[in-house]
């Protein structure tokens, strides 16, 4: 109990240090998470047209996707120096895997029926995209960006080694030190905002079928 | 009399590889006539249907729509001017039933009010109510969604309808309703359509003219009475022993309806020498309200055509337009007749039915 109390008067003295850095933390996943969406949809939009060749991009994707964090951070330090910027790419690599192969799924996996139907009353290609296949995709890239959310925060953990300055850097200070209420500080914050992002997803995709289905 | 021509295919053919799934395929389709493609699975229906629309592009022929042949038209623009109804309803499930009517509205940019205007028209037309607008497809049943794939094809209000099994997935009971509603619709709306079923006594009932497909090829092609009476032995088989008794059983008898009967107003004297007078035995006397009075035997006016109101004598019991042909000689027979009137509980008096025309489609009379 006296552990507790202790750990929140920790807390409450470096507030100010874990508001920066959790700001910090959720600018860079959001950035990681939009940038790996803007690119992997329309991709993934691209190649749904060319199931085969779509493989190859599938295929690369996924083996970027295994290199483990910390080998691809130092890969791209020599390139793009300390900072956000090599763990913002980093977090745009792990997400094109998952992003671009619900976009591939859930396009291919449109009810033919719906196509055809929209097809013979005169839609043109990109009506047909845009009316017909992304809302009806639209579940299925929603939980692809819902789950690559959740990894980025996590993720972003890892910065700190390259200098992000995010929240995992009370994390790695409390590993170095041992000291347990460093590493709380930096962990609770990041669960938190894990669960956060997956939940204002979870909203924005109801308000976007709501969207399109009115557009 | 030339009537006009809606759709014409002229030898077309389609080929997958080195299967030819369409195979010179030749007829035209009337302005106004309702034109049914039949024949067992996979013989060719769907395709032939969606060349029309170039839903699937034709491996050679050409393929007329109101006298353009669709290689010269813009296949977005040619799709747009034809209703299509698809064979697996493919409404969209994540628009509403009023998004769902109106979305060829909608892909030519038409006003919102127009397209809610339009969506509240049609689905009264197909007999739904007001308040199913705002449901999702997945909320009806699979009639229902039938119906509204057939408002859907409505909406722009096209001359030429593509119907590809538009009945199928429902309970023989809900199919003959909504074979009966399309007929009622085809009278006010008067559409140009190809209709595709693989259901001979559908195809009795609703088409003008039938053709049957077999692997490909147009074997027979007629009205109704025609086809029954072909020598064909495929034809023969298909459409099954005893089909001349089924078509007298199917054939609606709004096809041998008579509208161009003599009349009379109820306060003027009929006037004899009218041409119509020819070959009928009654005047049917109209009233004010264009209902219809009774009639009177043409051997029982005076000689200058007038009348008094007593000598009227009130129709018989009417039938309503739904019935076959075989049950309206029934009822003639029953009633010892060579009539019957033709009353719709909606729109009332619609015309009458005579012996001798039903015997004329033994005959093969057209239509
Ligand atoms: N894309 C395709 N590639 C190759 N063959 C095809 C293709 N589409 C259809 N076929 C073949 O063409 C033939 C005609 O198909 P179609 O869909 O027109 O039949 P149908 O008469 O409508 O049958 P059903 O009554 O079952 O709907 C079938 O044998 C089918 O296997
Ligand atoms: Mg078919």
């Amino acid at each position: 109990m006296e552990g507790v109390i202790g750990f929140f008067q920790y807390f409450w003295d470096i507030r100010e240090m874990v508001f920066v850095l959790t700001v910090r933390h959720a600018w860079m996943a959001l950035a990681g998470v939009a940038l790996g969406t803007l690119t992997a949809v329309p991709i993934g939009i691209l190649i749904s047209r060319k199931p085969r060749a779509g493989n190859v991009v599938i295929d690369l994707a996924g083996m970027l996707y295994t290199i483990p964090s910390l080998a691809l951070l130092g890969f791209l330090l020599p390139f793009m120096g300390l900072g956000w910027l090599p763990t913002i790419t980093a977090l745009v690599i792990y997400s094109w895997l998952p992003v671009l192969r619900n976009t591939v799924t859930g396009i291919l996996g449109v009810d033919p029926a719906a196509k055809e139907a929209a097809k013979g009353m005169g839609a043109t290609p990109y009506q047909l995209l845009i009316n017909v296949e992304l809302p009806m995709a639209l579940p299925v890239i929603m939980a692809a960006i819902r789950t690559v959310a959740v990894l980025t925060v996590g993720i972003t953990v890892m910065g700190a080694l390259v200098g992000a300055r995010g929240l995992g850097e009370l994390i790695f200070q409390g590993i170095s030190m041992m000291n347990n209420w460093t590493i709380l500080a930096g962990t609770i914050p990041v669960s938190i905002m894990a669960l956060l992002f997956d939940y204002l997803l979870g909203r924005l995709e109801r308000r976007l079928k709501v969207v399109t289905s009115s557009a | 009399m030339t009537r006009e021509i809606s759709v014409e295919l002229q030898k077309v053919s389609k080929l997958y590889g080195q299967d030819k799934v369409v195979d010179e395929v030749s007829f035209t389709v009337e302005k106004g006539e309702v034109f049914v493609m039949i024949g067992p699975s996979g013989c060719g229906k769907t395709t032939t249907l969606k060349m029309i629309n170039q839903l699937i592009p034709h491996s050679s022929g050409n393929i007329l729509v109101n006298g353009t042949d669709v290689a010269e038209l813009d296949v977005v623009e040619l799709r747009r001017s034809i209703g299509y109804v698809i064979q697996y309803i493919g409404l969209l499930p994540h628009l509403t039933i009023q998004e769902n009517i109106a979305f060829v509205l909608k892909l030519t940019k038409h006003p919102k009010k127009m397209q809610k205007d339009r969506a509240e028209e049609l689905i009264e037309t197909v007999g739904l109510p007001l308040n199913y607008l705002n449901r999702y497809p997945r909320e009806l049943s699979g009639g229902q969604q039938q119906r509204v794939g057939v408002a859907r094809a409505l909406a722009a209000n096209p001359d030429i309808l593509l119907m590809d099994e538009p009945f199928g997935a429902v309970d023989p009971l809900t199919r003959e309703q909504l074979q009966n509603e399309l007929l009622r619709l085809q009278e006010s709306i008067q559409k140009t359509i190809v209709f595709v079923t693989h259901d001979m006594q559908e195809a009795f009932k609703v088409g003008n003219r039938i053709g049957i497909l077999r692997q490909g090829k147009l074997v027979c092609l007629g009205t109704p009475m025609e086809i029954v009476k072909s020598d064909d032995e495929f034809v023969k088989n298909f459409i099954g022993q005893g089909a001349l008794f089924e078509v007298f059983d199917t054939i609606p008898v709004t096809r041998v309806l008579q509208k161009d009967f003599p009349t009379a107003r109820y306060d003027q004297k009929v006037d004899l020498q009218a041409e119509e007078l020819e070959d009928w035995e009654n005047v049917f006397i109209i009233d004010s309200d264009d209902s219809c009075k009774g009639y009177i035997p043409l051997s029982s006016l005076n000689s200058d055509g007038s009348y008094t109101a007593d000598q009227i004598i009130p129709l018989p019991k009417a039938s309503s337009p739904d019935i076959s042909v075989k049950l309206a000689v029934q009822e003639m027979l029953w009633g010892g007749r060579t009539w019957l009137p033709i009353v719709d509980e909606k729109s009332g008096f619609k015309g009458i039915v005579q012996f001798r025309s039903c015997a004329g489609l033994v005959a093969g009379d057209r239509r």
